[in-house]
């Protein structure tokens, strides 16, 4: 026997080996990244359209409840957003239209305010901050974006009855202003979709922060969850966010994503 | 998500009137606790208000209403008297703060008619473009803007926009009873005790008509706009008749008139970071001796603190005007530095502002915080220091130092 063929024969020993748990390593590890990618591309939708209601209750059991109406067209990065307040009469008529602007990671925003009879531009926000004494900060209310992570799968759980995958997802330290060190995302294997996120903050080992996604039901061929839930874990605090009257692709007038139509009063 | 967010936080901190559709406003009684006892005015005072309003939508076009009702212990309501354009001396038990129907022309041209208020401008605190509209200042301290009769075409095409309005009626401005804690004049111009006898004089009927054209190129929002007519805010003409000097205090009879006024100005806007900076020009040109010319540049920052937003405003007048400024009232107070600073907290709201008068020393801080019981039960309680010299608009409110308090119930 040759040396060629005792390294022949190492090789196929290897291989004999190796072979039979490759493909079984394969199957049961899906690449994270590929999850997320399909995910939103299941999930990206022309126009979305719904009223909503929030409900804050803090730990002395005390409830604050607003209502408002929602139109999308586009998704993500590239959405237009407006966003009527109708509830309670205090805030009733407000709106809000966010559009992307090419080359900028900050869409343009506008205000109209009733009491001013005028819109106002408004800057971005820090994300830190959390808002009207909700349990969610401005960093929470962005859609979550998977490139500006590095994700890992860490393998399966159950939650409320559905397989999920687990994936770590770590922000990115270039340019990160995350105040997050990791975020734990539960997605459903049937689905793909985000049901639950545990936020982790900076130096802390347990989750600061819970976000659990409901009522998920497809709606004219789409999955959405219709109720969304932030608890401050320390706090003992929770926000709800509750969507109904959903509908989407419905075709959006051209007018309704303009500053003209955001100055309507008494308008969509 | 994120837009959601960033509404409601502007939701919370800064109180809206109620708008969409159907039935909609509020009950309020609110409190004032006065340091001084000024001569016809109480140590207290009261104020109790019912606001209705209806919006309806009638295809494609909308029709709002709404109705007032107030009681005032001091200044006192006027009589009920037939006043739907607001030009009566002080403000009616009634009134009808909106009352417009919106058609649309096209898709994004629209044309309302009707009783209507009017925002101009870009720099909130004090604004050239806005500063010309009406105010009642029956409250001296809540700037309260009057509704007008008029006609609104506006309409966006592409990243242009438009504004044109007539107004045919003369909306004057409401000032509190002259020679009371919350008239804005500058006492010490008459002999001490001087009484004040103001005429219900008419004031003229033409209004004014202006043109609004704004623009969005990236970062940067302008705009431009002209306007010419009456102005609302009145001059004020002091005259002594020797037949009413029949006691030991001079008595001075008040009228007013309204001069015209013709005015062209820029507006500019950007973003820069987390700063939203603000800047206006205008020119302001009048052939009336007391009224005289004007030049207002205004510049202003904002920038959110997480729930709460700061904005710094800084306003002045590069002419001197001819009369004592005080007496001008919409110019009244420059040049002038504004802060404001408000917050949302999980319990309800609260705000401190300083308004002061860079010429004289004086100025007003201001301070409020606001509870939510409930999503429709509010109470309110703060405080008005006007302070310094009492030659300016500000500091000639030192007698109407108070404390506050109110309970608002919405529906």
């Amino acid at each position: 026997m040759t040396l060629k063929n005792i390294k022949q024969l190492l090789w196929l020993a290897v291989a004999v080996v190796i072979i039979p748990f490759y493909p079984a390593a394969a199957l049961a590890a899906p690449d994270a990244r590929a999850l997320l990618r399909d995910s939103e591309s299941r999930h990206r939708t022309k126009t979305q359209q719904y009223s909503g209601d929030l409900t804050v209750v803090n730990k002395e059991g005390k409830v604050r409840k607003k209502g408002w109406n929602s139109y999308r067209q586009g998704y993500a990065g590239d959405s237009k957003n407006l966003i009527r307040f109708t509830d309670p009469p205090e805030v009733k008529g407000v709106g809000f239209l966010s559009l992307p602007r090419a080359g900028s990671d900050n869409p343009d925003q506008w205000l109209y305010l009733p009491s001013m009879k005028r819109e106002r531009r408004i800057a971005p926000q820090d994300r830190d901050a959390s808002f009207v004494g909700t349990d969610f900060n401005y960093e929470d209310m962005e859609e979550f974006d998977h490139e500006k992570y590095k994700v890992s799968l860490e393998g399966e759980e159950t939650v409320e009855g559905h397989p999920c995958y687990v994936i770590k997802a770590i922000p990115l330290e270039k340019g990160s202003k995350s105040i997050y060190q990791k975020l734990t995302l539960y997605l459903r294997k049937d689905i793909l979709y985000l049901v639950r996120e545990d936020l982790y903050r900076k130096g802390e080992s347990q989750p600061a922060k819970r976000l659990i996604l409901s009522d998920i039901k497809n709606v004219e061929g789409h999955w959405i969850a219709a109720r969304m839930e932030m608890t401050d874990l320390k706090k003992g605090s929770r926000t709800t966010v509750t969507l109904k009257q959903i509908s989407f692709n419905r075709p959006q007038p051209a007018s309704r994503f303009t500053l003209q139509n955001l100055t309507r009063e008494g308008g969509d | 998500m994120r837009v959601f967010a960033l509404l409601l936080f502007f939701l919370l901190v800064l109180p809206c009137a109620a708008l969409a559709e159907g039935f909609s406003g509020y009950a309020e009684l609110k409190g004032m606790a006065y340091s001084e006892r000024s001569p016809g005015d109480p140590y207290a005072a009261g104020w109790g208000t019912v606001y209705g309003k209806w919006e309806e939508r009638l295809a494609e076009s909308q029709l709002t209403a709404s109705l007032r009702a107030e009681w005032l212990t001091s200044p006192q309501t006027s009589p009920l008297v037939f006043d739907p354009a607001d030009r009566k001396l002080r403000r009616p038990p009634l009134s009808i703060p909106e009352l417009w129907l919106r058609v649309p022309l096209a898709s994004s041209h629209d044309l309302e008619l009707g009783r209507f208020q009017l925002g101009w401008g870009k720099t909130d605190g004090y604004s050239p473009a806005d500063a010309f509209l009406p105010r009642d200042l029956t409250d001296p301290f809540a700037d309260e803007k009057l509704p007008l009769w008029g006609v609104r075409a506006s309409g966006q095409e592409e990243n242009l926009r438009y504004q044109a309005v007539l107004v045919p009626v003369t909306t004057p401005w409401r000032i509190p009873p002259l020679g009371s804690r919350n008239a804005p004049i500058a006492s010490g111009a008459l002999p001490h005790g001087t009484v004040l006898r103001e005429a219900d004089d008419a004031p003229p009927l033409p209004g004014f008509a202006a043109l609004r054209l704004l623009a969005t190129h990236g970062d940067w929002d302008l705009g431009v706009w002209a306007r010419t007519g009456v102005r609302p805010a009145p001059i004020l003409r002091f005259t002594a008749d020797p037949a009413l000097q029949d006691g030991p205090v001079p008595v001075v009879t008040v009228t007013r008139r309204y001069p015209r006024e013709h005015a062209a100005g820029v507006e500019v806007s950007r973003v820069a970071g987390p700063y939203v900076l603000r800047g206006e020009l205008a020119a302001l040109f009048s052939g009336d001796a007391e009224l005289g010319d004007a030049v207002i540049a205004t510049l202003s920052l904002e920038r959110g603190f997480g729930d709460g937003t700061l904005l710094v405003t800084l306003a002045g007048n590069a002419i001197d005007p001819p009369v004592d400024p005080t007496l001008l009232f919409d110019r009244g107070t420059l040049p002038a530095l504004i802060v404001a600073w408000n917050r949302t907290e999980e319990w309800g709201a609260w705000k401190a502002v300083w308004d002061c008068g860079l010429e004289r020393g004086d100025g007003i801080l201001k301070g409020e915080v606001a509870y939510n019981v409930t999503d429709t039960w509010k109470v309110t309680v703060g405080g008005d220091l006007p302070y310094g010299s009492r030659q300016g608009a500000l500091g000639a409110l030192h007698d109407a130092r108070r404390l506050v308090a109110a309970v608002r119930r919405s529906w």
